[in-house]
């Protein structure tokens, strides 16, 4: 799986690549100093290129560790076991969020306690229905009705008329 | 004198019936928006406000301000109970309040989180009612170097709080800072780093950012730790509650240190956010076992809910004096003043006394009613936490996300609360520290702004924050507040090398 | 595409001057607000102002949900307002950056994405200097800050924006010469002004009020054709009335205003933007409105069809002048 030594790597190569946008971007206002102080871009420019170095020192300090031995680098940062607890739980996140755009949030909240309560929880259905629908109800009440908030809907909403 | 008089009579206008039923159902509200994120005291003050158009206005604003009281802390309630803050100045209470949490004290979070913000808005209040005459004359000194001052002392005391390791530490405040500036630079009237991308127009919410790096990232650690809150086995009893009252007065110079940093921050720009940030930073500084901070100390709770409320109650003192909101709830209760047609300013206080002074006698009574209404919460929040795991965490991925987009109803923001649910979680593992990101999307920017315009003012010259005592004098406790720690961590490293050496 | 899309919204404009009495289009589901300032700012009051008076009125049989989307100055709030193209159940509120913000910053937005529905007030600019100075009139201000350019401070709202644009046809005109401080809104502007940082601002009359009130800031002239209206005395006498039009004062700069302004997304029916200016209207003649308009001492002057259109043209034309010549166009 992987190690700690390339998590952190990933991790610093990440930032540096996020540093490096953020520069060229400040780039576009000015960097300098004119009569009137910094120029737009300058905080941005100077932050970013800050983040840039900052990751570029994390990634050599990281392989010189590595190169010296240093054994908690060699520790697992995610094994199987733990791997496959977290996709557990991160995977029907994603699912949540991906219905939550395309069938609406009521819909895919609905969906969602279902799946990780029936499916992955193992309770009741009764238990399960009573929960995801409660859960929602209390949603749309308090949002739609009360303070007048819509959330994301999707079609069946506009077939039920709600 | 003429103030407790005038208190007085601003208690025999707030002291009615129909008054304290709109603060109870203004806290009861304001608990609601401040457990749910994203929505918010600011959202819930705006949405609030029509209802209050036809009312007059010391309920409409009894209504209001009792709600952002119950805001405040519905806000702490989710950062102790879940890790994730229900409002931006709740995040320093989980640094502690969550950990306590975990290891099954709960109730005794809650409880000091509860009372200490009771008795911090209380100060507040207090100093609202005898020195408003003075604050207001002492705020209107305040000009764009003296901000920038503020912001800089702020980020002064956090800075080198030490735990991780400096580079991380850069990565993540740069981080921070860059997401404050997206969006429109009101200094130049550009829209910066937006990279043509409409969504970021109005910038990355900071809101946003707290759901998903806290919120979403723990609950990923938590999964993959295989815990359950060890909270199930915990007993929640009214008694523990008395208890840890009965506790509460030996942390008095925590109380008493935090509720001057949070009126500081309320009557000068400071607001609450940076108030709980430098009153938690304080603390852990003076603490006898700074080693215990992040690790469920019942001082890192006090500390940063005395002064987020105490800088939430103080703001309303420059609202009503000067007409400059605190607070983003501030600014929309200011919005309602304008509707009801009052003009907030030095002569408001003259002009409708019994609106200001009614407000002012409204809030040490909601205060206190809020800390009643939620101290009796407390069993039940408490006994959330004994609901299984597999129930009430896709329960809070629910309510994250739902918090999300209500923010600002953008579909983008729930993309971006999972990607900073990924962000948090992986900088977690890896030791990033998170609160320094946070800080600095808070104040990051508005520091920014006031430095640039400090220099709009001097045409470029620095020798504005040195040019007036008041500035100068901000400006040298911020530097001394940023040098202590590397003094004093270069003083122990060499005393260390000596050490090893003459091993 | 682009020019249907302006035929289309220069349609809807047209349209709605001649069947504005029939109610052939009513909306059949909420009717969302948009409103293009933060909470509490002053497009958020105009627009929960109408708000409060179509449900107290009962002037519409749908609710009404409010948006905030004021992120990028409002550019945020029309970008989803052009989101919603066809759609006439979503309003935006605003003023005249609707029409201005896309000459000064890239944005993802263009004023064709919108179609023109009403304005219905008109909010005024003062000249103010600190309660204490020694002017007492505009003209004396002026030559002081001529005789010694680069001396004095302006404050108001963020840079390229009203502020700044008046600031800088004052210049243009009388060959004055201020250091502009943008601040984050008028009510900071004002709070600078009150405290003796900055020495002058162009604020609108409701966001210096309190300061006049305690003498702490004073009006020296109001950017306006005629005086406003009358009103009770504010301060040591003087009501709003009695402050002389900078015409009058001796200032070759006549008008500036800033219209509170109501739009449609584009390709919208033109029975709807008759709707929604029908709606305006009858707000705009409602007891409440009245009084808001004097309370917050703006102009109410309800506009809509070709005299909005006329208004806004001849606008947009002085504004781009004045960001032409600041080089304040954005590529």
């Amino acid at each position: 799986m992987i190690t700690r030594f390339w998590a952190e790597i990933i991790t610093a190569l990440a930032t540096l690549a996020f540093g490096l946008v953020i520069v060229n971007g400040a780039l576009e206002f000015g960097i300098g100093w004119d009569s009137s102080g910094p120029q737009p871009g300058a905080f941005p420019f100077y932050i970013g290129a800050l983040v840039a170095l900052a990751s570029c020192g994390t990634l050599a300090l990281t392989v010189g560790r590595k190169v010296a031995g240093n054994v908690p680098l060699d520790d697992n940062f995610l094994d199987g076991v733990r791997a496959k607890r977290v996709a557990s739980f991160l995977l029907p996140l994603i699912a949540f969020v991906v219905l939550s755009v395309t069938l609406g949030m009521y819909v895919a909240t609905i969906v969602y306690l279902v799946f990780t309560m029936r499916f992955q929880g193992g309770y009741g259905w009764l238990q399960t229905l009573a929960t995801a629908l409660i859960t929602a109800a209390f949603f749309y009440l308090a949002l739609e009705k009360f303070f007048q908030i819509g959330l994301l809907k999707g079609p069946l909403e506009t077939l039920i008329g709600l | 004198m003429d103030n407790v008089a005038n208190l007085m009579h601003g208690f025999s206008v707030a002291l009615t019936t129909h008054h304290i039923l709109l603060m109870m159902a203004g806290v009861l509200l304001g608990v609601l928006v401040g457990v749910l994120p994203g929505l918010g005291a600011p959202n819930g003050v705006s949405l609030l406000l029509p209802l209050t158009f036809s009312m007059d206005p010391v309920s409409a604003i009894i209504l209001l301000t009792s709600l952002y009281w119950g805001a405040l802390f519905g806000g702490s309630t989710t950062s102790i109970l879940f890790n994730i803050p229900g409002e931006p100045s709740s995040v320093a209470t989980t640094f502690d309040g969550h950990p306590m949490a975990k290891q099954g004290r709960a109730t005794e979070a809650l409880s000091f989180a509860f009372l200490s913000a009771g008795f911090g808005a209380l100060a507040g209040v207090i100093l609202i009612t005898l020195l408003s005459g003075w604050v207001a004359k002492f705020a209107l000194r305040f000009s764009s170097p003296e901000y920038f001052a503020v912001y800089f002392m702020t980020f002064a005391s956090f800075i080198g709080l030490g735990g991780s390791s400096p580079l991380k530490t850069v990565v993540s405040m740069g981080i921070g800072f860059t997401l404050a500036s997206i969006g429109m630079d009101s200094v130049s009237g550009n829209v910066r780093l937006t990279y043509d991308f409409d969504v970021l127009l109005a910038g990355v919410s900071f809101l946003i950012a707290v759901i998903g790096l806290f919120g979403i990232g723990e609950l990923l650690l938590t999964m993959e730790e295989g815990l359950k809150f060890e909270g199930v086995a915990a007993k929640v009893r009214i008694r523990d509650v008395v208890v840890t009252a009965a506790k509460l007065p030996r942390y008095w110079l925590a109380l008493l240190r935090s509720s001057l940093i949070g009126i500081w921050m309320g009557i000068t720009p400071g607001g609450p956010t940076a108030a709980s940030f430098m009153s938690y930073a304080m603390a852990k500084r003076s603490s006898r076992n700074p080693e215990k901070f992040g690790k469920g100390e019942p001082e890192g709770v006090i500390s940063p809910e005395a002064a987020d409320h105490a800088a939430g109650s103080a703001a309303m003192l420059p609202m009503l004096a000067l007409g400059i909101p605190g607070s983003a709830t501030a600014a929309v209760m200011m919005g309602g003043l304008m509707i009801w047609g009052l003009n907030p300013g030095p002569t408001l206080f003259t002009d409708r006394p019994d609106f200001v002074w009614g407000l002012i006698a409204s809030m040490y009574l909601g205060n206190v009613v809020a800390v009643v209404v939620v101290l009796a919460t407390v069993p039940l929040f408490a006994s959330i936490l004994r609901i299984p795991f597999s129930i009430i965490g896709p329960i809070i991925v629910v309510i994250c996300f739902i918090g999300a987009y209500t923010a600002a109803s953008k579909e983008f923001d729930i993309w971006l609360a999972l990607a900073f649910g990924l962000v948090g979680y992986v900088f977690k593992k890896l030791d990033y520290p998170i609160a320094p990101l946070v800080l600095a999307m808070v104040i990051g920017d508005k520091a920014e702004d006031a430095f640039r315009q400090s220099m709009i003012f001097s045409q470029g010259s620095l020798k504005i924050f040195w040019s007036n005592p008041l500035v100068a004098t901000l400006m040298s406790i911020g530097l001394i507040l940023l040098l202590m720690p590397l003094i004093g961590t270069a003083v122990r490293r060499l005393r260390g090398r000596r050490a090893i050496r003459t091993v | 595409m682009k020019s249907y899309k302006i035929t289309a919204a220069l349609a809807g404009a047209f349209a709605l001057a001649g069947i504005s009495a029939a109610q052939a289009w009513q909306p059949t589901k909420p009717v969302e607000f948009v409103v293009t300032s933060g909470a509490g700012g002053g497009t958020d009051n105009f627009a929960r102002i109408i708000q409060s008076i179509i449900a107290k009125h009962k002037l519409m049989d749908q609710p009404i949900v409010v948006v905030n989307k004021g992120g990028g100055s409002g550019a945020e709030g029309y970008v989803y307002g052009k989101g919603a193209k066809g759609d006439p159940n979503r309003v935006i509120f605003g003023t005249n950056n609707a029409y201005l913000l896309p000459y000064v910053a890239k944005l993802g937005y263009k004023f064709s994405d919108l179609t023109p529905v009403a304005a219905l007030a008109l909010d005024e600019f003062l000249l103010w200097v600190n309660g204490s100075a020694p002017f007492t009139d505009a003209k004396t201000y002026v030559e002081a800050v001529k005789a010694k350019p680069m001396g004095f401070k302006m404050g108001g709202s963020q840079s390229k924006d009203t502020d700044q644009t008046l600031t800088s046809m004052i210049q243009d005109a009388t060959g004055a010469k201020w250091i502009y401080v943008p601040f984050q809104g008028g009510s900071a502007a004002a709070v600078q002004l009150a405290g003796g940082h900055i020495d002058s601002n162009v604020n609108n009359p409701n966001e210096n009020i309190g300061q006049w009130k305690a003498g702490q800031v004073k009006p020296l002239c109001v950017f306006s054709p005629v005086r406003l209206a009358k009103s009770d005395a504010v301060f040591e006498g003087k009501g709003w009335g009695d402050i002389p039009t900078c015409k009058e004062a001796g200032l070759p700069l006549e008008t500036f205003q800033m219209p509170r302004t109501v739009w449609l997304p584009a390709e919208v029916p033109a029975d709807a933007v008759a709707f929604y200016a029908d709606l305006m209207e009858k707000v705009s003649k409602t007891p409440e409105w009245q009084e808001f308009v004097t309370r917050t001492a703006q102009t109410g002057r309800f506009m809509k069809g070709k005299e909005l259109n006329d208004f806004v043209a001849k606008d947009e034309a002085a504004n781009k002048k004045v960001f032409e010549a600041e080089g304040w166009v954005a590529k």
